[in-house]
């Protein structure tokens, strides 16, 4: 029952609102969202046109690799190490396949590699319960050492002239990577909401045991959870390829955990089985929001992961606390 | 069927038996030539053993009691920058700070999930990601020389043949905590607030005490592994994210630890990194490239977290019907 309940309306009223930990947090969450605004609003500059494309372009890479974390954590896997790694070995790949035989065949390669790399995980995950934050962190390993194996350390450069040139651009002014990434997250939010294998998601990540017993073969679902994360981080490997015309293993660091950020601050439980492809879009923005001003205002980029850590850690202690696990 | 039997049920021996087996592949792959099994391979293993012993024996030990201290590999480069931009003049001093400063990461975390009885993954991701902004603001993203020579050559000069400074230092700090946890009622708190929480509330165990202590003691051994590496190569820098996480994880996984919590030894996690220095200084002695290291070790780490996966034997079982033992 909800200790605000028992005390009758009316005497102490903001005492009561405030005992209530979900009035808390839409109070929380309304202040920031008009902070945010006015700071934007404030902050001469922000609106101008080149920060915004920056803004939806930074968002969008990051965003697509947070889609795909969404779904691993409402599965109940909390975080895979190794999504960066794949946007790295993505835009390689995706590289090299497009020297040689154009661009889609580089499509083509690139996504299959992505999928396969993150489905194989979401089998062995899936199929014999291994731990997913050792299995992903394993497969980090191998992915930089295959990855150093075949190309030293260094970046493969696009031949010009192969046609993924149609790629860069605007659509209607808006950066074509930002359209990629809506497209993406309208996909994930489609996935987990209106069909099977979402609610399925849903409910394996909440209690595992039930799912068993309502005779899901989870492993299924599982294996489907990461296919697709690795579908769309493969996407951002693309986009980020075709941005800088080459392919380089130093594309995907740290994104694994700027995408769990997004995702934790977007307010989806790690613990799995709660939160929505929408919170993550609304966590990466805030998190691109913030970053942007910071840089205006003058701090130095390295303020930034600072900044993303303070914000996590904040965003779990007013949205978990007391309901552990 | 005896080795799988060994495999599986007897935790304690499979680190063992894995760094055996390395050692005798390598040996193998060398094929008398001299070059793995020389004199200079116990030390540079034990170098290597002293570069990320202590972070794995954090994690592993916040693993046995079942939670995840993300935040090790944070703390290990924040306090690396510390101790080089402190300690120039006076390396106590430098060491000192960074100690504090773990000490106090782990003190803070520890109540933070304590306090609001929050999930550790997500409390520590947080300080991970608050440590590595600590860590590129105090260095501007440089890579921070450290210009006291003198006591870097001290820190790995050898002592008695196979030793240095360094990582004499670690293998006191695995000695004592083999001692705590292995002859104290500690140990057995730690396996039972790991193995049933609510037990352990039961009978008396002060579980939010245990859980603060571990994850000050995990804050702790990275400081001081972050500190003394950044002093021994005489630099600092605040990246290498996955280079501290990957050997960590995996020599704890290794060592007999399990992420369900409730096993593990400080031993065991010393094995576990033994096997990854010996692999590492094997191939380097070899003359393999590193990528080779890197696939050796994700190939190992893969098989053991499938060989440990909880419904392994149960699919094994749904292929090939035999009569359950055990389990």
């Amino acid at each position: 029952m909800e200790p605000g309940l028992l005390v009758p309306a009316g005497r102490g009223g903001l005492r009561v609102f405030l005992r209530n930990r979900l009035n808390v947090l839409m109070a929380v969450r309304v202040t920031v969202i008009i902070v945010l605004v006015a700071a934007c609003l404030l902050t001469p500059g922000f609106l101008s046109e080149p920060n915004i494309m920056a803004l939806l372009t930074t968002v969008s890479f990051i965003g697509c690799v947070a889609v795909g974390m969404t779904l691993i954590t409402i599965s109940g896997n909390i975080m895979s190490f190794c999504l960066g790694a794949t946007a790295g070995a993505t835009a390689m790949v995706f590289v090299v396949a497009l020297n040689w035989g154009g661009i889609g065949v580089g499509l083509v390669a690139a996504l299959s590699l992505a999928a396969l790399l993150n489905a194989a995980q979401g089998l062995v995950i899936g199929w014999v319960r291994a731990n997913p934050i050792i299995v992903s962190i394993a497969t980090l390993a191998l992915i930089y050492g295959v990855a150093q194996m075949f190309a030293g350390s260094s970046a493969v450069y696009a031949r010009p002239g192969t046609g993924y040139e149609i790629f860069k651009g605007k659509i209607v002014g808006v950066p074509i990577e930002f359209v990629v990434f809506l497209c993406v997250a309208a996909l994930g939010h489609f996935i987990l909401s209106y069909t099977r294998l979402g609610r399925n998601l849903y409910m394996i990540g909440s209690s595992f045991r039930a799912a068993e017993a309502a005779g899901l073969k989870t492993w299924r679902s599982i294996a489907g959870a990461y296919l697709w994360a690795g579908i769309f981080t493969g996407l951002a490997g693309i986009l980020l390829a075709i941005r800088y015309n080459l392919g380089n293993m130093d594309f995907g660091l740290g994104y694994d955990y700027d995408a769990v950020a997004a995702v934790l601050v977007g307010g989806t439980a790690i613990g799995g089985g709660q939160g929505s492809v929408l919170r993550t879009v609304a966590g990466a923005m805030v998190i691109a929001i913030v970053q942007a001003l910071l840089l205006l205002l003058g701090f130095r980029q390295e303020w930034q992961y600072l900044f993303t850590g303070v914000i996590v850690l904040a965003v779990i202690i007013l949205h978990t606390s007391g309901e552990r696990r | 069927m005896v080795l799988k039997k060994f495999l599986r049920n007897d935790p304690h021996a499979r680190p063992l038996l894995i760094l055996a087996a390395c050692i005798v592949l390598l040996a193998v792959a060398d094929w008398g030539e001299g070059r793995f099994l020389s004199a200079t391979t116990p030390f540079s293993m034990l170098q290597i053993f002293a570069n990320g012993g202590m972070v794995a024996l954090g994690l592993g030990l916040s693993m046995m009691i079942r939670e995840f201290d993300l935040s090790v590999v944070g703390i290990f480069a924040a306090t690396g920058c510390v101790a080089v931009l402190t300690g120039e003049a006076n390396p106590w001093l430098g060491i000192g700070y960074a100690l504090a400063i773990g000490l106090a990461a782990g003190v803070i975390q520890g109540v933070i999930i304590v306090r609001f009885a929050l999930g550790s993954v997500g409390v520590t991701l947080g300080g991970l990601l608050i440590f590595v902004g600590v860590a590129y603001v105090l260095t501007e993203s440089r890579t921070v020389p450290y210009e006291n020579l003198p006591v870097a050559l001290f820190v790995n000069r050898p002592l008695a043949g196979i030793f240095s400074l360094r990582s004499l230092i670690c293998v006191v700090v695995f000695a004592a905590a083999a001692v705590v946890v292995g002859f104290t009622r500690v140990g057995r708190d730690l396996i039972a607030i790991g193995s049933d929480r609510r037990a352990a509330v039961i009978v008396g165990v002060n579980v939010n005490a245990f859980i603060i202590g571990v994850f000050a003691f995990s804050g702790f051994c990275a400081a001081l592994s972050g500190a003394l590496l950044s002093y021994s190569l005489a630099s600092a820098t605040p990246q290498g994210l996955s280079d501290v996480i990957v050997p960590a994880a995996a020599g704890a996984i290794l060592g007999g630890v399990s992420l369900g919590g409730g096993t593990g030894r400080p031993l065991g996690i010393a094995t576990g990194v033994l096997i990854l220095a010996a692999l590492r200084s094997g191939l380097n002695a070899l003359g393999a490239p590193p990528f080779v290291n890197d696939i050796a070790m994700g190939a190992v780490l893969l098989t053991v977290a499938i060989l440990d996966g909880p419904y392994l034997m149960r699919r094994l079982g749904r292929i090939a019907p035999r009569p359950r033992a055990g389990s």
